[in-house]
């Protein structure tokens, strides 16, 4: 290599010397961030009976939707084949970090995977739930209106765990998750592999 | 000309800027393509008048095919982006090679070779001083000692070694690709 000195390296790409990979193209992006402020305008802000709270919920539907299609249609990282839904994959992936393993997913980790689907899952619940309270057919249903409450509580759990989830990461690997969520760029440490 | 306005008023890299509006546009046209299925939706629900409601619903997949093409449209950018990438990254690749080749054949030091690729980054004596915690008077030494290893007047000189190189219409001097191979 021509020098040590950090931030020097010329050839980017070198196996294990600190690099920075593009993973998160923009719409991933401008998705993320929408549907988490949809999430909390409704969460918080809206009131349940207004309309403001219909049109923030729509809104989440079709961002979701959106990505759902760009899994099938994206680039690279966004697509479904990048991370798919691996129940045993995850449980290898929690074991891995147990042994201490750092290596570096350049897409969702297996277990960050299952919590994309689960979050995107609950979400269309909720949405579609809560349509259906405002049709002629389910009006007052109280079935519709129980299943809209309880994933919305399930939706907290989640983005809990969601966001427990990126700060272990994080730290486990040194490779800053909220800001690649950001930029679309993941600034992968010395000495880590990617996978 | 009109180009020309857009381009002063959102500068940068135009491939960048033309990801950001595919992406913009696309989210809007998701969000009046929601509200307008719902619409249908519940519509249907009321029982709405059929020839308006198949209006409605012709409009709506219409509206969802612009936005596939969209999609696609804005999948072959960010390909096409990252292609390009790569490229710049082999030709860097390239570049640290015949840097790396040039710095065997002058038998620099390892202290030199730091100081010579900052002095090809564009960093003056001070700076470079500065950056590595030396004297300016021990980096001024090293980059005369480098200037005399490479047989060159300065600066300038040391610079345009590597343009000649990599600019040269005739295949890379032999023993240039040699000493990167090595």
């Amino acid at each position: 290599m021509m020098s040590d000195m950090p931030g020097l390296n010329l050839a980017e790409g070198g196996r294990d010397s600190a690099r920075l990979v593009r993973v998160w193209d923009p719409l991933v992006r401008v998705i993320h961030w929408s549907v988490l402020l949809g999430v909390l305008l409704n969460a918080v802000i809206t009131d349940p009976e207004g309309d403001l709270h219909e049109i923030v919920g729509y809104a989440i539907l079709g961002l979701v939707v959106l990505r759902l299609v760009w899994g099938f249609l994206g680039v690279q990282t966004a697509r479904f084949t990048a991370f798919p839904p691996n129940p045993r994959a995850a449980l290898a992936h929690a074991g891995e970090i147990l042994r201490g393993d750092r290596s570096v997913h350049l897409s969702h980790n297996p277990l960050g995977a299952l919590m994309a689907y689960n979050i995107w899952a609950t979400l269309i619940v909720i949405c579609i739930s809560g349509i259906m309270m405002g049709t002629v057919r389910f009006f007052g249903v109280e079935w519709v209106e129980e299943l809209h409450e309880l994933a919305f509580n399930w939706l907290m759990v989640s983005v809990v765990l969601h966001v427990g989830g990126v700060v272990l990461d994080q730290r486990r690997t040194g490779v800053a998750l909220v800001k690649a969520m950001i930029t679309g760029i993941k600034n992968i440490p010395d000495g880590i592999s990617t996978k | 000309m009109k180009k020309r306005i857009f381009e002063t008023l959102w500068p940068g890299d135009a491939d960048v800027r033309r990801a950001k509006i595919l992406t913009a546009m696309i989210i809007v046209q998701v969000l009046c393509a929601t509200f307008f299925l719902i619409d249908v939706v519940l519509d249907f629900d009321a029982g709405g008048h059929p020839t308006h409601l198949a209006l409605e619903t012709f409009v709506a997949v219409v509206l969802c095919l612009g936005i596939w093409v969209l999609m696609i449209e804005l999948r072959a950018l960010l390909v096409r982006m990252e292609q390009a990438r790569q490229g710049l990254r082999v030709a860097r690749g390239e570049l640290a090679q015949v840097i790396d080749s040039f710095f065997d054949r002058w038998g620099l030091t390892s202290a030199e070779r730091d100081v010579g690729l900052l002095i090809l980054k564009g960093f003056d004596n001070e700076n470079i001083a500065r950056i590595r915690g030396r004297a300016v008077g021990t980096v001024r030494a090293q980059s005369a000692s480098i200037y005399a290893k490479a047989g060159v007047d300065g600066r300038a000189q040391l610079i345009s070694v590597f343009f000649e190189e990599l600019l040269a219409n005739d295949p890379p001097t032999g023993d240039a690709r040699q000493a990167a191979s090595l």
